[in-house]
């Protein structure tokens, strides 16, 4: 299947079609249970006669918390304890055709909502039926609590497992009633994540710790050079270690390279030191970053693709006054999860089976099937934990690596990505520009002109001749996000988009398209606020036209729950109140606000200190207000905004990936800063409260917080920082 | 005069490097560099002269004391620990992050002290005590482990065995850290979901436990 951007998008932000499709998918077997003494409804849920209750779990644990959302709405709906669910996790198969297996978009816990509320409201509907039928008496006189199905009169009671059997033969009801949510005992109340106590002992099992009888262990030594290859290679002084039991070339994933397996880990790790490899340059050995960051910005002559179109803003307003400009540019990043990539390939004559921390189980099961030649019910994908993802797991290069390298061994083999590996052989985030203008007059109307240039996802096709004709495919696809779907309302309007090809592989990174666009969006508006003298979150509610719904393409912008956010975060921020500050540093405070697939809302206000030597900057405090539907596990919820925070932090503050010489230049957390504990600042969220369908959280949080900072630290300095990560020596220089 | 010295870690006898004595399977001894010693290995007794330069070059075995249990295996003497733990033990609960001592997921406890499993050699290894994550506490209730439970700290999870052993090391010293000191003990490690600010509220919740006992 062609995945466009516009498909990635509505992937993300309508997650919930592929499982009400599986529920009724499911319905036609649905009594096909895998034994008589099991009762299986669907894909989701097995209740056995001993009592046992299963739930498949669809989506990949990576720290967003689905081994306990899921749960949670299954138990609620089926009136079970939330401990007595045992989770089981999918393994692409007939089972789950049609099923949505991967995990992205942050649609895990939304999209999966409505779904598992009416698989636990039919099971729970045919649990009941079938005590009904055991007893002869009206479903109606029979009640379901606690595991157990009650006849109200007289008391009489059957365990779940007791009914199994019966209610296996029960037909599954098309709209089974579901609980009233103000009868909720587990959605929205504050639950603690179910695999903690695994992890706080060490017995949680990610990728690297699986284990499997018979496995050798392998490292990789990868081709330096973006799109470069071996050329040749001597193993002899590898395969002289001691426990060196191959050396094999490796031709799949992103970059190709030697392999050497043995005996474990370290010694495959000293055996890729001692390997000797010539490598074909390739034609990208001289790139540098640097050069293409200004390559983006020389690219602003070009006229791009039309992105948004209101009105002429070379003549409304009429009579501008005042124009500005401004360039904002985002780095190329690492996903820099610290479980670094890995893989368990065992791959025998006429089958496969693979031990994975994968987000595309299901892709993955394809491509293997595809690079092997087996059919689909040859190959097996066990997802393992996911020590972190953050976008990088949805590839599978990493996967068919170890394919390639078991087949090759004929033994099951562990692939371990180095650190050094994992951050420079990435899917990066693209780095961006932004041409930013606007021309004002006296009263305040804007011709808002924005013009981005950057690399589309290389995890998309490249378009075909026909695609290349259409001028309006990437308005279509919806992209660039953030910019596409601008929520403020102007007096004209004129956004593009100028795609710049580079030779680096590029995917989704947490929030994908906005925090570049929303960064650059966000503190322009900053910047007229300041050129207007308006307050820039009154200002950001005027220009949202309060009440209205912004229609772009598929998506319904609510500008009024927009509001809401902002005028809670007025509130929540002490936005009118003078700052609270210690010290001799200069202080500042900084707003910026952002709709997500035109389903979550959230503002963020930014509390800064810089020194007064311009040398240090510090953020203090981070308000985040957060409207993203009624939320399920408001706990895990705040778990999110800290974590989408932190992120951005690291993002604004720390990390950037550079290209040298055809390579990336940052290998491990010493080059590549990330937020550490001392550096944190505190963070406040408040959940709105809302009756709004669930909708997404994971990836949310981070696109506001750049622009927040950047904002604060003008307010602070006065001077304004318009490029990643932000550095003291631009401050000093601006 | 022949010294007796400690089972311990590579032998590093001399002032003149390069004499190279294959021992085969050896269990060492540390000499203290200017004195004669005895190697003692699984069958035999070397004489080690002062002067003589020892190093294995070859896969040995080692006793290690992890978990209150004394445990055999044989490695290459350069082996780090976190590897020995990880591939050797099967105690995969120690984490492998950045291999160079920069993000703190392979934290484990040596004597009591939190260090860098992947920046210890197996064979400076011998004769120190050794805790992993899961030997921190015999039923999973130590005051961190507690404390990461009720704060709900973890996300993905990865970094937390990491965390919990160099909150636990820091408490074991500290029971009333200041929020300097819990960000000095905890600031050279890396949680890459960003749960630091529940993590700062564990740690002060398990102080608190801590000083209650």
């Amino acid at each position: 299947m062609r995945v466009t951007r516009r498909a990635f998008l509505k992937d993300s932000a309508y997650a919930t079609a592929g499982l009400t499709i599986a529920f009724h998918l499911t319905e036609t077997q649905a009594v096909a249970a895998e034994s008589p003494a099991t009762f299986a409804p669907n894909a989701f849920i097995r209740i056995s006669s001993d009592n046992t209750i299963t739930l498949t779990v669809t989506r990949s644990e990576m720290g967003q918390g689905v081994r306990t959302n899921l749960p949670a709405v299954l138990a609620e709906e089926l009136e079970v304890d939330l401990n007595r669910i045992q989770l089981e996790q999918a393994i692409p198969g007939p089972k789950f055709k049609g099923i949505r297996l991967r995990t992205s978009g942050s649609g895990s816990s939304a999209g999966n909502f409505m779904p598992l509320r009416r698989a636990g409201a039919a099971a729970r509907e045919m649990l009941i039926a079938a005590a009904a039928q055991k007893w002869s008496v009206d479903p109606g006189t029979c009640e379901a609590q606690d595991g157990v199905v009650q006849h109200q009169s007289s008391s009489r009671t059957f365990t779940y497992g007791e009914l199994a059997v019966t209610a296996a033969t029960i037909p599954v009801p098309q709209e089974p009633k579901l609980k009233d949510p103000k009868n909720f005992k587990l959605i929205g109340k504050p639950l603690k994540r179910t695999d903690a106590p695994a992890i706080v002992t060490g017995a949680a099992v990610y990728g690297l710790d699986m284990r499997v009888p018979g496995m050798l262990f392998a490292a990789l030594k990868r081709c330096p050079y973006l799109g470069g290859k071996v050329l040749s290679f001597d193993a002899k002084k590898a395969l002289a270690i001691t426990g060196v039991r191959h050396v094999v070339p490796i031709t799949k994933g992103i970059s190709t390279g030697v392999a050497v397996v043995a005996d474990n880990t370290w010694t495959a790790f000293k055996g890729v030191e001692a390997l000797e490899v010539k490598w074909d340059v390739g034609p990208n050995h001289d790139f540098d970053s640097d050069r293409f960051l200004e390559k983006l910005q020389t690219n602003f002559s070009q006229e791009g693709y039309p992105i948004r179109r209101e009105g002429d803003v070379n003549t409304t307003p009429a009579n501008a006054t005042k124009r500005l400009d401004a360039v904002y540019v985002y780095p190329f990043q690492a996903h820099a999860a610290l479980e670094t990539l890995n893989c368990i390939a065992d791959v025998r004559k006429d089958s496969c089976e693979i031990w994975v921390p994968t987000q595309t189980p299901d892709t993955a099961h394809q491509d293997i099937q595809k690079q092997l030649g087996f059919p689909a019910d040859r190959v097996s994908i066990h997802t393992t934990l996911l020590g972190g993802a953050f976008g990088r797991r949805l590839f599978n290069d990493f996967i068919q690596e170890a394919v390639e390298l078991s087949q090759a061994v004929a033994k099951p083999v562990q692939l371990v990505w180095t650190r050094n590996d994992d951050m420079r052989n990435g899917y990066f985030h693209p780095a961006s520009a932004e041409q930013m203008s606007a021309r004002l007059d006296t009263q305040g109307n804007i011709a808002w002109l924005h013009k981005s240039a950057g690399s589309d996802l290389s995890m998309y096709p490249a378009p075909t001749a026909e695609e290349k004709k259409n001028v309006n495919r990437y308005a279509e696809d919806e992209t660039p996000w953030g910019a596409f779907d601008n929520p403020y309302s102007f007096a004209s309007m004129k956004v593009d988009y100028v795609p710049v090809d580079s030779p680096v592989p590029t995917g989704p990174w947490r929030a994908v398209m906005y925090p570049a666009r929303v960064f650059a969006r966000e503190a322009f508006l900053d910047e007229i606020a300041h050129a207007l003298g308006k307050d820039p979150l009154q200002w950001r509610i005027d220009l949202l036209k309060p009440g209205t719904v912004l229609t772009l393409g598929s998506q319904k912008i609510d500008r009024g729950r927009m509001i809401r956010v902002l005028e809670a975060i007025r509130e929540k921020s002490g936005w009118n109140k003078p700052l609270v500050r210690s010290g001799d540093s200069l202080w500042g405070r900084g707003l910026a606000v952002n709709v997500y697939s035109a389903d979550s809302y959230l503002a963020q206000v930014a509390e800064v200190s810089v020194t007064r030597d311009l040398k240090d900057i510090r953020v203090r405090r981070i308000v985040c207000v957060f409207d993203c539907g009624m939320p399920i596990n408001p706990l895990g919820l705040e778990g999110q905004v800290e974590s989408g925070i932190t992120w951005g932090l690291s993002a604004a503050l720390h990390g950037k990936i550079d290209f040298r010489n055809g390579g990336a230049l940052q290998g491990t957390f010493s080059d590549f800063q990330v937020m550490r504990m001392k550096d944190m600042p505190v963070i406040e969220t408040h959940i709105l409260p809302s009756t709004a369908p669930p909708s997404g959280f994971g990836e949310h949080p981070v696109p506001p917080v750049a622009p927040a900072v950047s904002n604060a630290i003008f307010a602070a300095t006065g001077k304004r920082l318009r490029k990643l990560p932000f550095a003291t020596a631009d401050l000093l220089a601006s | 005069m022949i010294r007796r010295v400690a089972p311990g870690a590579l032998l590093r006898a001399g002032r003149r490097p390069g004499n190279l004595c294959f021992l085969g399977r050896t269990e060492l001894i540390r000499n203290s560099g200017t004195q004669s010693g005895l190697l003692t290995t699984n069958s035999f007794v070397f004489w080690i002269p002062t002067g003589h330069h020892v190093r294995v070059w070859h896969m040995a075995q080692f006793t290690l004391k992890i978990n209150g249990k004394s445990q055999q295996v044989t490695a290459d003497p350069e082996m780090p620990l976190l590897w020995v733990l990880r591939d050797l033990l099967s105690l995969t609960g120690t984490k492998y992050g950045c291999g160079v001592g920069v993000c703190g997921a392979c934290t484990v406890h040596e004597d009591g002290r939190a260090v860098r499993s992947c920046q210890t050699k197996i064979s400076d290894s011998a004769g120190k005590n050794y805790t992993t994550i899961e030997g921190l506490s015999a039923h999973g209730d130590h005051p961190c482990q507690r404390a990461w439970i009720a704060e709900d700290v973890a996300q993905c999870g990865y970094c937390q065995a990491g965390m919990i052993m160099t909150a636990a090391a820091l408490l074991r010293t500290n029971s009333n850290p200041s929020d300097n000191d819990i960000d000095a003990a905890m600031s050279d490690s890396v949680c890459r979901c960003g749960t630091y600010q529940r993590m700062r509220q564990a740690i002060r919740r398990a102080a608190g436990e801590v000083k209650k006992a």
